[in-house]
């Protein structure tokens, strides 16, 4: 059967032209087929008739990694700036013309990948074609576009940010973690760089990075895959590929201190990030620390969640997570204390945890409750067809198999209890770690540390 | 018509259990996931003055202790299960919300059903309960557009039971006893009140009971009556600045009575309304992002419920552009009031609105949770069934008319999270005409 079905998509190839078929991957019981055109588009196509609807996910590798200092934020401008005037299409068309058709529409950046989605109604899919195929390679960027989105990013910033604790204060973590990776600069950018932005840079990075041969489009639902395809083909086979540059990118050198950092913020209680340097995401140790994660943080039953949450009452809330990026990155631990209570009595209980899990094992008990909690977090991500597209977008452009998301799921059910003690020896050393303190603003340092 | 097609036209099964409790089901093999929602026909609106958040932490209890599990070992239950609950509190409906790995559904339904039927309600954990809830509330203030909108619906339905907090306050929750808590649960928790829903990898034949075991062990009762007056809201033009340190950035809201689902012009309004404020391309978003790029958002709804709510439209704009923002959307309200919506913009809006109708309906749990609204939130029966055709029914001059008999200008209350001293006189100046304004602390109650 299956090689049935690749020799009719073969034909189909040649039948379209100017696109090859490049094979099938099982995607939990259904297909997902790989196509690649001849300017080096690659396009990923699952047919899901579970409803009358589609998405259509266009990724590119490019982030907040691919600038530089005092361009930073750029990435993420191009969020807005693509929703804006095209050669042929004036401004607020793009937007106007999904609407119409009942589509919505939205994107994403972060450090290693932009993303631009319509979910539409299966049977409009052709106008996702045709309006990304358009701002790919033909999007205006003027003074008054850029000004104006500028502005709008401005104000984002201020909202996700500025006036946002936790957001500042997560900014202030990555800037004090990573001295030379670009992971160290925030993805909206700092607010001196936005507002510095001209569109001789815009241009400049635009032509370098939005390039059919630096993008994967996917493409999820209700679809007739052969007419799906002849219609990419029409819209984005004339565009050329684009050479792309190297990436320039500094490894961040091992941290052998301790950064310990406070910062006064108007709240009422005091708040503690504290982050390891972490895997890449294609690391196997990777899916080995994000179950160690579970079992510290990941829910009411979680060890820490009792100890501080529950028993202690020393905060409202914990959370741990190990970022998804495509460098080694952060294990980030994040607690809010309750009133009266400080980072350094949550931080002693922490400590004693990390170092319980580096001496003994974790029962088995915990094991399983911890991986019970992952693969249902990972079958929620699938539950819709926007969901599924995000996953193969995300897999495919960080680690090449769009895929991974199920290997994922047997990696975590490969772990034992002898690995979370393993990853936690050579992840939780005190040593290199860096520490960024919330403290209300109103009280003195010696007040607020009793 | 495709069988996906179809979907987005069936209503979910529909089976009468003991007592005159309710079970849906809109069964999906999508993914090997199955949805509960275990719903009451009566929510936070039940809490006695003094005691707002008692509805919220009766539930809460259900997890903390039943015969013969403590609290940590029903969390330890429910994550190794591959499992998860949660309760979502409404002045009309209190909810269980819960999903498992199809695999464990029988064990979680097990769970559920001596979840329901047999808590402990140990002192110990009430005590924890409140304390955790308070922490909670502080913290919530860190949150901008949280305590805006805790402002907006406290001020807009003060005296009412929509002006409550669900979550509760933090004196008021302190206030709880476990006598309140027991004998609230022997109140609300009975058969005759509750509905259930079931969505996701289960099939006909098993849901039904599925459904009994939840709810067979219940006493029985009849469902809690509605006894919610008709909201209202005092007169005028009214401004409240919430004052809170460092702000570099404001929210605000602005809003009014709005519309009941049984209003004749219910759709017809939601309909101008989407013109106004419900779309990227809508006149907030033009006129307040897209050409002055004043803030990252700008948008307006109508809320519903049981009564009339509210209708709300909210944007964020740096703290120098606070005033002329509050200014123009409060004459784009009165041009959106005044001269109605254009045939374009109906017929614009019309296309949107149907087209994108699937994906109110793309996954099961969204089409057992229309069909959960109709139930607890007493909509009418074809509420959702016949959305389109009613949708299509509009013409500009209901819209405009509903927009003119249900949104008052002379009765508007504007809601300004900000930093009072770098903003307040200003402000006035956008809203002359107002004939109250007042400074609240952000972390007034």
């Amino acid at each position: 059967m299956a090689t049935r079905d690749a020799e009719k998509r073969s034909a189909w190839a040649a039948e379209i032209g100017g696109l090859a078929y490049e094979g099938a991957h099982a995607f939990g019981g259904d297909t997902l087929h790989r196509w690649r055109l001849a300017n080096g588009l690659t396009v990923l196509v699952l047919v899901d008739a579970s409803a009358p609807v589609a998405t259509y996910h266009t990724w590119f590798k490019v982030g907040s990694r691919h600038e530089r200092p005092g361009k930073t934020g750029l990435a993420h401008l191009f969020e807005h700036l693509m929703f804006n005037e095209t050669e042929n299409l004036p401004a607020g068309t793009f937007d106007r013309k999904l609407e119409e058709n009942g589509a919505e529409t939205n994107a994403a950046t972060w450090v290693d990948w932009t993303y631009y989605y319509e979910s539409l109604p299966a049977d409009r899919i052709k106008l996702a074609v045709k309006l990304e195929a358009e701002r790919m390679a033909r999007l205006v960027l003027r003074e008054p576009q850029v000004k104006s989105e500028k502005e709008v990013v401005a104000n984002e910033r201020r909202y996700r940010v500025d006036d946002d604790v936790e957001g500042a204060a997560n900014e202030l973590l990555y800037k004090t973690a990573f001295t030379r990776h670009p992971y160290g600069w925030p993805t909206i950018g700092w607010m001196e760089d936005i507002q510095g932005f001209s569109p001789e840079d815009c241009v400049a990075f635009y032509r370098t990075y939005y390039a059919p041969n630096n993008a994967t489009v996917v493409v999820v639902g209700d679809v007739r895959e052969r007419d799906l395809l002849a219609a990419i083909v029409r819209e984005y086979g004339p565009l050329p590929s684009q050479p792309i540059p190297p990436e320039d990118i500094h490894p961040e050198p091992p941290q052998l201190d301790a950064r310990d950092l406070e910062v006064r913020k108007p709240t009422a209680t005091q708040k503690l990030l504290l982050a390891f340097k972490g895997p890449a995401f294609g690391d196997a140790d990777h899916a080995t620390l994000s179950v160690l994660s579970e079992v510290l943080f990941g829910g009411r039953a979680a060890r820490l969640y009792r100890s501080l949450v529950v028993e202690m009452e020393l905060a409202t809330d914990i959370r741990g997570w190990v970022s998804t990026f495509r460098d080694p990155g952060l294990f980030e631990c994040w607690a809010t204390a309750r009133a009266a209570h400080t980072t350094q009595e949550i931080q002693r209980v922490m400590d004693q945890a990390f170092e319980r899990v580096c001496t003994e094992v974790v029962t088995d008990d915990e094991l399983a409750r911890a991986k019970a909690r992952l693969e249902l977090g990972l079958l929620q991500q699938l539950e819709t067809i926007p969901g599924k597209a995000e996953q193969i977008g995300f897999y495919e452009t960080v680690l090449g198999d769009p895929v991974h998301a199920f290997q994922r799921v047997e990696a975590y059910r490969r772990v034992t209890v002898g690995d979370l003690r393993r990853v936690a020896r050579r992840y939780l050393g005190t040593g290199g770690r860096t520490i960024v303190r919330v403290v209300p603003e109103a009280k003195a340092p010696a007040e607020a540390a009793q | 018509m495709s069988s996906a097609a179809a979907k987005a036209h069936h209503a979910p099964a529909r089976f009468e259990l003991d007592g005159g409790a309710l079970a849906l089901l809109e069964a999906s093999h999508a993914v090997p996931l199955v949805s509960f929602v275990i719903a009451l026909r009566c929510g936070s609106a039940l809490d006695p003055v003094g005691k707002e958040g008692l509805t919220r932490l009766t539930m809460r209890m259900l997890r903390r202790g039943c015969e013969g599990m403590t609290s940590e070992q029903i969390d330890f239950r429910i994550d190794v299960l591959g499992a998860e609950m949660a309760v979502d509190t409404s002045p009309s409906t209190v909810a269980i919300h819960a999903q498992v790995i199809a695999r464990n559904l029988d064990a979680f339904v097990d769970l559920l059903a001596k979840l329901l039927s047999a808590p402990t309600f140990p002192e110990v954990e009430l005590a924890r309960l409140r304390r955790e809830t308070a922490a909670e509330i502080v913290e919530a203030r860190d949150n901008d557009r949280a305590v805006a909108q805790k402002a907006m619906t406290r001020t807009l339905f003060e005296g009412h039971a929509y002006g409550r907090s669900p979550g509760g306050k933090t004196d008021s929750v302190g206030r709880v006893t476990r006598e309140d808590v027991v004998a609230f649960y022997r109140q609300i928790v009975v058969q005759g009140n509750v509905v259930i829903g079931i969505a996701g990898d289960v099939t006909a034949a098993r849901a039904p009971e599925l459904a009994r075991r939840l709810v067979t062990s219940l006493p029985k009762g009849a469902p809690t009556p509605d006894e919610v007056p008709e909201p209202s809201m005092k007169p005028g033009r009214r401004l409240v600045v919430v004052d809170k340190p460092e702000r570099t950035q404001t929210q605000i809201l602005v809003g009014t009575l709005g519309t009941s689902p049984h209003d004749e012009d219910h759709v017809p309004l939601v309909v101008a309304n989407a013109v106004f404020g419900g779309t990227f391309t809508s006149r907030l978003m033009r006129e307040v992002r897209s050409k002055r790029g004043w803030s990252y958002g700008a948008s307006a709804r109508t809320m519903i419920d049981r009564h009339r709510q509210a209708w709300i439209m909210w944007t964020f704009p740096a703290a120098e552009d606070a005033a002329p923002c509050l200014k123009l959307t409060l004459d784009l309200m009165a041009t959106w009031i005044g001269a109605g919506v254009t045939p374009r913009e109906v017929a614009f809006i019309q296309r949107y609105l149907v087209r994108s109708h699937a994906f109110e309906v793309d996954t099961a749990p969204k089409r057992l949770h229309q069909a959960l609204d109709v139930e607890l939130l007493a909509l009418p029966a074809d509420y959702h069934t016949r959305w389109i055709e009613r949708v299509r029914a509009v013409t500009p001059e209901t819209a405009a008319a509903a927009v003119r008999n249900r949104i008052h200008p002379e009765n508007v209350l504007a809601v300004v999270v900000c930093t009072a001293s770098n903003v307040l006189e200003p402000l006035k100046g956008a809203m002359p005409d107002a004939s109250e304004v007042s400074v609240v602390p952000f972390d007034q109650e």
